[in-house]
């Protein structure tokens, strides 16, 4: 046999370890030269998934769509409605028709102004049932829009007072009409708000650059990048490595680990996890099985073990004005002997045995807080069986309702009756998915929607709230936070509720 | 010669079969999972949609027809470079297929080299002294580099580089070869590192194990007994023996890297094959999965043919 020589391996060691180094130590000098730019980069973990503003609800595409477009009014971070492309509007007396006067000298990207004949156009778009806009359900009430001049005036069947919030967000994005009639939506990018569109490099990047025309005041930085870093763990370290400036969290078991170099923005935020019950499936259709649940949960137990603690429990309302007193809910921390109770009058004195469905992929919290509810809902004598499945199969059978019960993390609105009419009423469209419906819901959410006095509103949702709670319709978890991280170098972002990235337009890179 | 053809046209034939099984397999298993480019394009709004309206998207997306019209379609698409279009992107797969496969390419041929390299190199190392120090020190590699799974070794690295020393060229944005080929090395450099080691651990074992064999045969101790070096002995007489199982492992190897990276890609940002066909399955882009998935089963069997084409040249024994 023979044998290697001494140097042999030391060689090898030394030339395997010198070939790294040497290639590490170049690269430092080379990577740390590459940030100079006034071009904001941001990381995001998903990308775009199309360029018609009306029809996308992908959280990444409605974000960065939502700086190329603007709507006829904006919510602010503290969740009032203001002007946007409208300037000013009055309703008249019962609340049945809108009139808009339109923001002046406003033009598109491609340079061809903004008019009322444009906000009709777009309004249109979303009404037509060809187009499978997400909001068109917003203009249900809507039976005319006409244009005259400056001047834009929508006329409702009934009272619609919550329609100035259904105005805001990118599915209500304003288009051009020269556009909309050449069928370019979705296919060319032409906007009003404050980047324009550059480029979309699929899996890779999106680029805006900056709209000089803003009809606000325009963005001091010279454009934004968004770069595609899948995983979330790799978007902290690039922000660590300072490669980009700025991104958005989700997962807290990662926002956990943003150090004080970085900054950390934490925002409750209108969406919600849920454990959705559908009522029209046994066991569920008995209401005793939906109070035995819902009494077996400990909320902020599962906000504790599930999301380290990140999160708040909240109730069918997430937005601050609507929020109702936990403490009136059934069971308002968890009683397992209250359940047992309620498993007995439903004729389960032994338990019995359910399966939940929750989403994998993007939607990190899933398994943990179907975990969570697993343990405690086992304390009651209840089986949870989890059904692990991926978006694209999760999706269509939640569509259809063709589930027992489901963990999910809803989306929520500025306004309560945008937020919920689709899905607890008889006629909305997401009615299958929310698995329950009654008269008292239907005429409670058609008092919301024709009362126009903020108290008097507070009160009708306030009887919804109760009414989702003593039925036990779904049972509502926590409301998470968002996590914005950002370098130090970044100032002026404050994060908006609603998942809008538009406060962009007032960022300053030192 | 005829015994040459009849080889031939059996391997060929063998070829065609396999990818036209691989083919109907993936068509299949994607329409028999729930859920459709409409429910993926238009999430939960999919149910607000109009029966003509979804009428119209199924004829849009091509899904309006029978299934066997579906995969003829496509197939004959394919075998003409039309590989479909991926619809949420408005982009033709081939286009998204050049920017990706190069990608996924060029990280399997650095993991490669650096895998056969490091991998090789142990062999020898461990079998220079079988059962010993030497032989213990490349086991224990093995082990560690099979045992620890890359998402761990690829979180370790950038806990260290990115958190610790503020580097992290996969922070910027992907950038191919032929723009600025210094900033794309150094964005390969940890994905192709931690894909190595998983491709040294197997051609070590590999390598260590034809060592042991070969250094015991007779040739080898003649040549030894004619005063030949010991350097000479191993790097001419042992490794070009022992080349032809450390050939097969790689070409395994590197076809696992093709389609297998996809983890390591997502951690590092890589714009590759792994992460557009994982794209296409969340989306339920037909088109953009069937046509990578037979893209990447394409570049297996040519890696076979290729692998048995180093064989002829390493051993002319072999015909």
């Amino acid at each position: 046999m023979f044998t290697l020589s001494k140097k042999g391996p030391k060689a090898i060691a030394v030339t395997i370890v010198a070939a790294l180094g040497m290639t590490g130590a170049i690269s430092l000098g080379v990577a740390s030269s590459a940030s100079a730019a006034q071009t904001l980069n941001i990381g995001i973990s998903a990308d775009m998934d199309k360029l018609d503003p009306h029809t996308s609800t992908n959280f990444a595409t409605v974000r960065i769509l939502g700086l190329v477009y603007s709507e006829l009014v904006e919510s602010t971070t503290d969740l009032k409605i203001v002007p946007g492309l409208a300037k000013s509007w009055y309703w008249n007396a019962d609340s049945t028709q809108l009139k808009m006067y339109i923001r002046p000298g406003v033009k598109f990207h491609d340079g061809t102004p903004f008019t009322a004949v444009d906000a009709k156009a777009s309004l249109e778009r979303i009404q037509n049932p060809a187009n499978g806009a997400a909001s068109r359900g917003n203009l249900g009430l809507v039976t005319s829009i006409t244009a005259s001049g400056s001047q834009l005036t929508i006329n409702f069947s009934a009272s619609n007072a919550p329609f100035l919030a259904a105005l805001d967000g990118v599915n209500m994005a304003m288009l051009s009409k020269k556009d909309i009639d050449a069928g370019l939506i979705g296919k060319k990018v032409n906007g009003t708000g404050p980047y324009k569109f550059t480029s979309w490099s699929p899996g890779t990047s999106v680029k805006l650059a900056t709209n000089t025309s803003y009809f606000k005041t325009a963005p001091s930085v010279a454009g934004l990048n968004f770069q595609i870093i899948p995983a979330e763990s790799s978007i902290l370290s690039a922000l660590n490595a300072g490669t980009i400036d700025f991104s958005y969290i989700g997962n807290p078991a990662i926002a956990k680990q943003v150090t004080s170099s970085l900054v950390m923005q934490k925002v409750p935020s209108l969406s919600y996890h849920v454990l959705q019950l559908n009522a029209r499936k046994a066991p569920f259709d008995n209401v005793n099985v939906r109070l035995a649940i819902a009494c077996a949960i400990d909320r902020q137990a599962v906000v504790d073990s599930a999301a380290l603690g990140e999160g708040s429990p909240t109730g069918p309302f997430t937005m601050p004005a609507y929020r109702s007193s936990l403490s009136a809910r059934p069971c308002a921390t968890g009683n397992v002997t209250q359940a047992k109770k309620y498993l007995a009058l439903a004729g389960y004195p032994n338990g019995l045995s359910i399966d939940v469905m929750t989403e994998g992929g993007e939607y990190a919290l899933a398994t943990p807080i179907a975990l969570s509810v697993q343990s405690q809902l086992a304390k009651a004598g209840i089986k949870m069986n989890i059904q692990a499945l991926d978006a694209a199969t999760y999706i269509p059978k939640w569509l259809a309702g063709d589930f027992g019960a489901a963990v999910a993390n809803n989306g929520g609105k500025v306004d309560p009756d945008t937020m919920y009419t689709r899905y607890f009423t008889s006629t909305g469209n997401l009615n299958k998915v929310a698995g329950y419906s009654s008269a008292t819901l239907d005429a409670l959410f058609l008092k919301g929607k024709s009362t126009g006095s903020a108290t008097r509103r507070s009160a009708v949702y306030a009887s919804i709230t109760k009414e989702l709670e003593t039925q036990a319709v779904w049972v509502w978890l926590f409301a998470p936070y968002d996590y914005y991280v950002s370098s130090k170098s970044l100032s002026g972002f404050t994060p908006n509720p609603n998942g809008s990235l538009l406060e962009l337009r007032n960022v300053k890179l030192s | 010669m005829a015994n040459v053809r009849k080889r031939i046209t059996t391997k060929l034939l063998t070829v065609a079969s396999t990818l036209f099984g691989i083919s109907i397999f993936v068509f299949v298993v994607l329409r028999v999972v729930p859920g459709d480019t409409i429910s993926s394009s238009f999430g939960i709004e999919t149910s607000a949609l109009s029966p003509e309206k979804i009428a119209s998207l199924k004829q849009y997306f091509g899904i309006d027809k029978p299934l066997i019209m579906q995969y003829v379609t496509w197939l004959k698409g394919f075998v003409t470079g039309n590989f479909g279009l991926s619809y949420h992107t408005g982009v033709p797969v081939t286009s998204l297929t050049l920017h990706s496969f190069p990608v996924t390419l060029e990280l399997a041929i650095l993991a490669t080299i650096f895998g056969v390299i490091v991998g090789t190199l142990l062999g020898i190392y461990s079998a220079s002294q079988p059962g010993g120090r030497r032989d213990f020190v490349g086991q224990i590699f093995g082990l560690l580099a099979l045992a620890i799974p890359s998402f761990v070794l690829s979180t370790a690295i950038i806990a260290v580089f990115a958190n610790r020393l503020h580097y992290f060229p996969n922070g910027f944005e992907y950038s191919p070869p032929w723009v600025n080929l210094w900033m794309n090395l150094q964005q390969m450099m940890f994905p192709a590192v931690v894909l190595g080691i998983a491709v040294a651990a197997p051609v070590m074992r590999t390598a260590r194990s034809s060592f042991i064999d070969i250094q015991d045969r007779d040739f080898i101790r003649t040549a030894i007994g004619k005063g030949v070096s010991p350097r000479r002995v191993r790097y001419v007489h042992v490794l070009r023996n022992s080349l032809n199982p450390i050939i097969t492992m790689t070409g395994i190897q590197f076809g696992y890297l093709l389609g297998g990276a996809v983890i390591v890609e997502q951690i590092f940002a890589l714009p590759g094959m792994g992460r557009q066909i994982l794209d296409g399955i969340t989306k339920r882009e037909y088109a953009t999965v069937q046509s990578t998935v037979l893209i990447v089963a394409i570049t297996f069997v040519l890696i076979n043919l290729l692998t048995d084409y180093i064989y002829q040249k390493v051993d002319p024994r072999i015909q």
